[in-house]
């Protein structure tokens, strides 16, 4: 597909990295000289310099024959008023990135004036991943599949687990009672493994389980972790990720303390959040934190401006005993290090705007055959997970899967059929309308019928 | 270092290499004057050793090569190209000496044209179409060929064809890579058929129509005849091959958005074409006009009619085909140059330092350059009365980054020295006077062919000893890779491993 990405700040280059890696034809727009520099060198795309909002600019990028427009600049409205001329001279999809919480509440009105399709607001994308993490503490991460029937979560081995070094065809032999989820992926040493039967999970060990929530929580249960209701957090920072998790989770109940380091800022946050308790410091000092009860948390947050504070104060809250602690890290670099300092979860908003975008792009590849509905991207992008929708007519339907070829490195983890979970054997088979949630270490899926063939 | 991939590239460049000799061998059959074997022969061996450091140095999926890597592999790819293709050259018994023959392939592939062999018109068919198919391929850059045909080896080839190919900037005609260099290829081999076709219609036959048209498509200027284009003595002849030279030296890309939609607007619309268009007809108006006098001369004493009518023609005729083959640094001639008058020469002189267009496949330093280097000239002068006026370099109405304007400045001093460097390196050799050295040198970094004086139109450059013969063949090749990735290979850190 031909794709204009205009700004080519975090998000943007990495969006025109993927998209490049998944063979599409990118054309990237940006104001600075340096960044076009930057990514004509290291990128194969057509780099323009120019203003994404001016009309002569995106006609030059080929904008009438363009399949998708992707404003993702640091101005909201540069990045409406792009999508709004795109459209208008010819582009088929826009997306659009946008920030500000005034904007947001007049988003659906904005969408259909401007001819957006989809509008993205990585702070909200990123409090909402934040709030599932809350509901679910003993989770590295989640994401969801088949309308929520479905989830998939990340947790980490640990040595006490009695799952440990047990091969997994014989794991129901030698722990009793241990309840039936699939193990869909495992990463170690920041390869992708998809376990068969003589696989043995290790500590220390990066799990990925699904199943239907209800077993998920079992199963947690049984393992003995941590499966406490979160009832009070601590968030550092005010910024619009902090605003918009507040929105959020104290309607279900949470008390939130919220440390914010600018006087004014902590007003506002103050007269926008009646329930808050907004607390006027700096949240990096370890005094402070002790003094409000860091202790007695159930999760800390670090969502300030920097990632390094960020990290250190999550980590220093571990330390002193909050059982869930979530580090926001905007740089996409260095995760695989971060994990092995033992942070729970370290979420990026950009790497969420990202994956947001490329499961829109990837949904609207192939007009025909079976596409994605659903994309999460896991590891930093080296696995996916994606949900399909069997239609009718495919080549896979009615066909035990023991008699199908599957493609290398991808694995049929469960099937939804007619509202059960199925985990998938041999002689199961896929029927018309069922949904399919396939996992694979070999990204760039966009169809079932490149994972399943006869 | 990432060793493995650079000789994994370097094997996918002799592998395509090797390919290339199989339409040469083919002719051999065709002819069997000797060569078959030669031919046969070194094909193997080239492709032989192309896929084994293709296909078994294992290396990771992501590995990436880095800017040095990618200067590196140009650099020695074009060494080693050449080597390989001495090799039909050294078999068949054309030279028996290696510099020889090195010369030889250096100058092939380069487009450059200038020739060490002193033998004999028809020579053995297959080696001859060889040579002038060395013409054809480094003309467009073999690189971009093997990008073009081979799958992915590695992200980040961008750097690679932009070492390879000459021009300040690298315009991409569409997002990949390896699409552009398909695209160009295509448009070249269209515009090669043409001009095959039309030296059929000049009454050619199948074999010198097919070394002409590979000729005047790299621009290099190897014919299989000793006397070249003047062979033929064909005002047809002489005015397609003058014509196509000509498109040979306009932008590819120009040719590209001609063909998508914008017609002929495309080229009117590049202030690179008007340029060349504008340098290319005053020049050739000129010399015209200086050897008007010189052709009465001649006229009169082969015994015809002197008056001015039939001078101008006959000077139209050879002046137009000898500036279109300097300034294109295709090096064909019809007309011994040295001959004519000094104004005459000196024209010729500057049109092989300014050469035609970036994106083209001919050499020189590029009207683009040229042009940049006036506006920067004028802008200095201009900011010596007014020194706190702001002034932008606009090339196609748009303003240029300051890194490229100072770029271009570096470029055409070291373009320069090297040409007098060059020049004294090559007097070392302590056979010819100044005019030759200079001349030689300066023909060889643009890739032109003949020179002046005892290098000129009809003699070539045999008598040169093996110092020399190396010397040039490095000048050559600095000149075709555009100084850079072959001075990198001239640093002690592009050899270190980080």
């Amino acid at each position: 597909m031909r794709i204009i990405v205009i700004g080519a700040g975090k998000v943007g280059y990495t969006l025109a990295e993927h998209l490049t890696q998944e063979e599409h034809d990118v054309t990237v727009i940006d104001k600075s000289d340096e960044v076009i520099e930057h990514c004509s060198g290291s990128l194969d795309v057509i780099c323009l310099k120019g203003n994404g909002a001016n009309a002569k600019v995106l006609l030059e990028a080929g904008v009438d024959k363009a399949n998708i427009v992707i404003a993702s600049t640091e101005s909201d409205e540069s990045n409406m008023l792009a999508c709004l001329i795109a459209k208008r001279l010819g582009a088929r999809y826009t997306i659009c990135r946008i920030r500000d919480p005034e904007f947001n509440e007049s988003q659906t009105f904005l969408q259909n004036e401007l001819g957006i399709d989809v509008a993205i607001n990585p702070e909200r994308a990123t409090a909402l991943e934040i709030s599932r993490l809350l509901r679910y503490p003993f989770a590295g991460s989640i994401e969801s599949f088949a309308r929520g029937l479905v989830e998939m979560v990340e947790f980490r081995a640990l040595e006490k687990d009695r799952i440990i070094g047990i091969p997994m065809k014989d794991l129901h032999q030698k722990v009793p009672g241990l309840p039936r989820i699939l193990y869909a992926m495992v990463e170690r040493n920041g390869s992708v493994i998809i376990p068969d039967g003589n696989f043995a999970i290790l500590p220390n060990d990066k799990v990925f389980v699904s199943g239907d929530m209800v077993t998920i929580t079992e199963f947690f249960r049984f393992l003995g972790r941590n499966n406490q209701k979160v009832r009070s957090v601590m968030v550092l920072g005010g910024g619009r990720i902090s605003y918009y998790l507040s929105r959020i989770v104290v309607p279900m109940g949470i008390h939130v303390t919220l440390f914010e380091l600018n006087p004014e800022k902590a007003r506002r946050l103050s007269e926008l959040l009646p329930k808050v308790d907004v607390v006027l410091g700096d949240g990096t000092d370890q005094e402070l934190l002790q003094e409000q009860g860091v202790s007695q948390a159930d999760a800390f947050i670090a969502l300030s401006n920097r990632d390094e504070e960020n990290l250190l104060t999550a980590l220093y809250a571990s330390r002193s005993g909050v059982p869930k602690t979530i580090a926001k890290n905007s740089r996409m670099t260095y995760m695989e290090i971060l994990n092995d300092l033992g942070l729970d979860s370290v979420i990026s908003p950009p790497y969420i705007t990202t994956s947001t975008i490329l499961r829109y792009v990837r949904a609207r590849e192939n007009g025909s055959g079976t596409h994605v509905e659903r994309l999460y991207r896991l590891i930093d992008g080296n696995a996916e997970a994606l949900e399909f929708i069997a239609r009718k007519g495919d080549p896979y339907i009615g066909i035990p899967l023991k008699d199908l070829t599957s493609r290398k490195g991808s694995l049929v983890s469960v099937i939804v059929h007619q509202g059960k979970i199925i985990i998938p054997f041999g002689n199961d088979r896929i029927e018309e309308g069922d949904h399919v949630v396939v996992i694979s270490s070999n990204p760039g899926i966009s169809d079932l019928n490149e994972v399943l063939y006869r | 270092m990432n060793r493995k991939l650079i000789v994994r590239v370097l094997g996918a460049l002799l592998a395509i290499e090797g390919l290339a000799m199989m339409p040469a061998f083919l002719v051999s059959l065709y002819y069997r004057d000797g060569d078959t074997y030669a031919l046969a022969n070194s094909l193997v061996a080239t492709l032989i050793v192309g896929s084994a450091m293709y296909f078994i140095p294992k290396t990771e999926k992501k590995s990436y090569l880095r800017l040095k890597e990618g200067f590196l592999i140009v650099a020695v790819g074009w060494l080693v190209m050449s080597c390989f293709g001495a090799l039909p050259f050294m078999l068949s018994g054309m030279f028996t000496r290696f510099e020889d023959a090195f010369f030889e392939a250096v100058s092939g592939f380069t487009t450059t044209g200038a020739s060490v062999f002193e033998g004999f018109d028809n020579y053995m068919h297959g080696v001859v179409f060889w040579r002038a198919t060395t013409h054809w391929v480094g003309g467009m850059g073999v690189l971009v060929l093997t990008l073009a045909l081979l799958p992915k080896l590695t992200g980040r080839t961008a750097h690679l064809v932009k070492a390879e190919s000459p021009g300040p900037s690298l315009s991409k005609l569409v997002p990949k890579t390896g699409t552009t260099a398909k695209i160009l290829y295509r448009i070249y081999i269209l515009i090669t058929l043409l001009e095959f076709g039309a030296l059929l219609l000049c009454g050619m036959d199948a074999y010198d129509a097919a070394v002409h048209a590979f000729a005047t498509a790299g621009t290099g200027g190897f014919s299989n005849y000793g006397a070249s284009v003047a062979h033929f003595d064909s005002v047809a002849v002489d005015a397609v091959i003058t014509v196509f030279m000509f498109m040979f030296g306009v932008n590819f890309a120009l040719y590209y958005k001609c063909l998508i939609g914008e017609r002929l607007k495309a080229f009117w619309r590049d202030e690179e074409f008007r340029c060349f268009l504008f340098i290319a007809l005053t020049f050739m108006l000129l010399i015209t006009f200086f050897n008007i006098g010189f052709y009465q001369n001649e006229l009169v004493s082969a015994g015809k009619d002197g008056s001015f009518g039939p001078a101008l023609l006959t000077s139209l005729r050879y002046s137009s085909f000898q500036l279109s083959s300097i300034i294109s640094t295709t090096g064909f001639v019809t007309f011994d140059f040295s001959r004519w008058p000094a104004a005459s020469q000196m024209l010729l002189l500057l049109a092989m330092f300014i050469g035609s267009c970036a994106g083209s496949t001919a050499g020189g330093m590029k009207v683009i350059r040229v042009n940049m280097l006036f506006k920067m000239s004028r802008r200095n002068i201009l900011s010596t009365s007014r020194p706190r006026k702001v002034d932008v370099i606009r090339v196609d109405r748009r303003a240029v980054d300051e890194t490229i304007v100072s770029q271009v400045a570096q470029f055409a001093v070291m373009y320069v020295a090297l040409v007098f460097i060059g020049a004294f390196l090559v007097s070392l050799d302590g056979k010819f006077d100044v005019l030759t050295n200079i001349t030689a040198s300066l023909t060889c970094v643009s890739n032109v062919g003949p020179g002046l004086g005892a290098v000129g139109p009809i003699y070539n450059f045999a008598q040169y000893g093996v110092w020399g013969k190396m010397v040039l063949s490095f000048l050559m090749l600095f000149g075709r890779l555009e100084l850079l990735p072959m001075f990198i290979l001239f640093t002690r850190s592009a050899w270190k491993k980080y």
